[in-house]
């Protein structure tokens, strides 16, 4: 079959648009993190309702005011964040599959609910595949966040949407819950028992510091700070710091740290937290990894 | 000496040793991570070393009790090879124009440059694995004398290259970024390049070497960059 690329042209952005797959997996050995969609739920369905492969390359788009230019016919899938759409001018549905022509201008404009939006493409983006992943980060793709006049490679397809799969109904109520389901970390057990009931009575307030390597939370936790070499972190890992701050690491961070580990939020909780908006608040619940 | 294993979610597992960071704990984390990748590939789809622990991600759940029968079977004295010899030379370009906290981390250590220089390219220091940015190598090494507290106010940009020094380590930034740590001096050789297969240079167990050079030496090799020299 031969393919015609495309490109998908950042007319206007916010800052945080990136191209995000499934991620780079195999190169932590040389300290390279992990990247890959903030929020994996969203971004599989993306893929599923197009029928690409799960690792397909997709969008991800953390701001409003985001304006695309397509040259090529495609077929694309919103998911995640609730949001104005727009396709030409006209309102659209802020997820499912939407027939693209060439010209075609999409808007993302207000985020209504959550905080991340992903728009899958069929076949997912071509941009170059860097260690076996098309995921930005600095340093390792030339691009790390999209910028105005950025153009992003598809191939082109005249294929014309299913209705069945279009009419899928996306339920973001997963994303709203303040229940974020986690398993005791390494250093759990080095707490004392009133902080570890504190960690699951407490709410705890997303602050400003957030991006796609860590959200901090807003409260503090006193504790004896603890010593430690070291040690392996993984996107989900609650680190607490010397100065009693929560640091959740998300999909770019680093791979080992030297923050007592004291949860591992679940891959379905991530994805939930992924979602959350600075203020907002969530409260832990512990579940037994076994 | 064998690891103490915990579960932390379905997929992640690690072992931890509960002995000082040494030559001798490499040694067997490496023989352990050789052995664990052979009897358990290709389950293991990630795996992250730190200085006392070492963790994997399965691509599925396995028994608990499978990977527990595994580590009572294991046998740390039948597989155990020796460290590598490979001595990795880095050179430094030691000055104010290079590390900008080298006079004032001198002076809080009522010692001189020269000396402070001296003592930080002394040793041959152990490259225990990578971390916190990509192609960062973590060494153990540091002379108890340069252990200084991480800066309370992080520094914006941290130039490429950089050596430095934080807490009772000494590392070189292989990209610019944001750190705590005080700046002694940089190095013009690239630590990381993505584009090739093997991005890094230097492998968990070999050795580095700081090696002093002059500001037009330092210059000189950013102009014709040059690979690492081994020994």
């Amino acid at each position: 079959m031969i393919r015609d690329i495309g490109y998908l042209n950042i007319v206007k952005t916010g800052p945080g648009t990136s191209v995000q797959d499934s991620g780079r997996i195999g190169f932590t050995g040389f300290g390279v993190p992990t990247s890959g969609a903030l929020d994996s739920r969203s971004f599989t369905w993306v893929n599923h309702l197009l029928k690409n492969k799960d690792s397909d390359a997709a969008l991800e788009i953390c701001q409003p005011g985001l304006k695309i230019q397509f040259d090529s016919p495609t077929l694309i899938c919103l998911a995640g964040a609730k949001t104005d759409v727009k396709l030409n001018g006209k309102a659209i549905a802020d997820h499912g599959i939407h027939a693209i022509y060439e010209n075609d201008e999409l808007e993302i404009g207000a985020f209504i609910n959550g905080s991340v939006l992903y728009l899958g493409i069929k076949n997912g983006f071509q941009t170059e595949k860097i260690m076996d992943s098309r995921s930005w980060y600095i340093g390792i793709s030339s691009n790390d966040y999209a910028e105005k006049g950025d153009l992003i490679p598809y191939f082109t397809t005249q294929e014309l949407p299913r209705f069945t799969a279009s009419k899928v109904k996306w339920d973001f109520s997963w994303a709203l819950q303040p229940i974020i389901k986690v398993y005791p970390g390494p250093e759990w057990k080095l707490l004392d028992e009133k902080t570890r009931t504190l960690m699951e009575e407490m709410d705890f307030t997303i602050s400003h510091l957030k991006d796609r390597m860590a959200i901090q939370l807003e409260e503090t936790i006193s504790h004896k700070p603890h010593e430690m070499a070291t040690a392996p972190v993984f996107p989900g890992t609650v680190q607490l710091t010397s100065g009693g701050r929560l640091i959740v690491l998300m999909k770019d961070a680093q791979i080992t740290g030297g923050y007592p580990r004291i949860l591992q939020i679940t891959d379905a909780g991530l994805s939930v937290l992924a979602q959350k908006r600075p203020k907002q608040r969530i409260r832990f619940q512990l579940k037994n990894v076994t | 000496m064998i690891p103490k294993l915990s579960q932390i979610s379905p997929l992640l597992y690690e072992f931890e040793w509960n002995s000082e960071v040494s030559d001798k704990l490499l040694q067997q984390q490496l023989s352990f991570k050789a052995k664990l990748l052979h009897d358990f590939n290709p389950k293991i789809v990630d795996m992250r070393i730190g200085f006392k622990t070492l963790a994997i991600i399965l691509s599925h759940p396995i028994e608990f009790t499978e990977i527990d029968n595994w580590l009572k079977s294991f046998d740390s004295e039948d597989s155990s090879y020796p460290l590598p010899e490979k001595i990795r030379e880095i050179p430094v370009c030691y000055s104010l124009e290079t590390g900008r906290d080298l006079e004032v981390l001198a002076q809080s250590k009522k010692i001189t440059s020269a000396e402070l220089i001296s003592i930080h390219s002394a040793p041959l220091y152990r490259l225990h694995f990578y971390g916190f940015l990509p192609g960062f190598m973590y060494l153990n090494g540091l002379r108890k004398e340069l252990h200084t507290d991480r800066k309370s106010v992080p520094d914006r940009i941290v130039p490429s290259g950089s050596v430095a020094i934080g807490g009772t380590q000494t590392g070189i930034y292989p990209s610019s970024s944001p750190g705590g740590w005080h700046l002694i001096g940089q190095t013009p050789i690239s630590l990381f390049d993505p584009k090739q297969p093997i991005p890094v240079f230097a492998s968990a167990g070999e050795r580095i070497e700081f090696i002093p050079i002059t500001v037009q030496e330092f210059d000189q090799l950013k102009r014709h960059p040059q690979k690492p020299k081994f020994k």
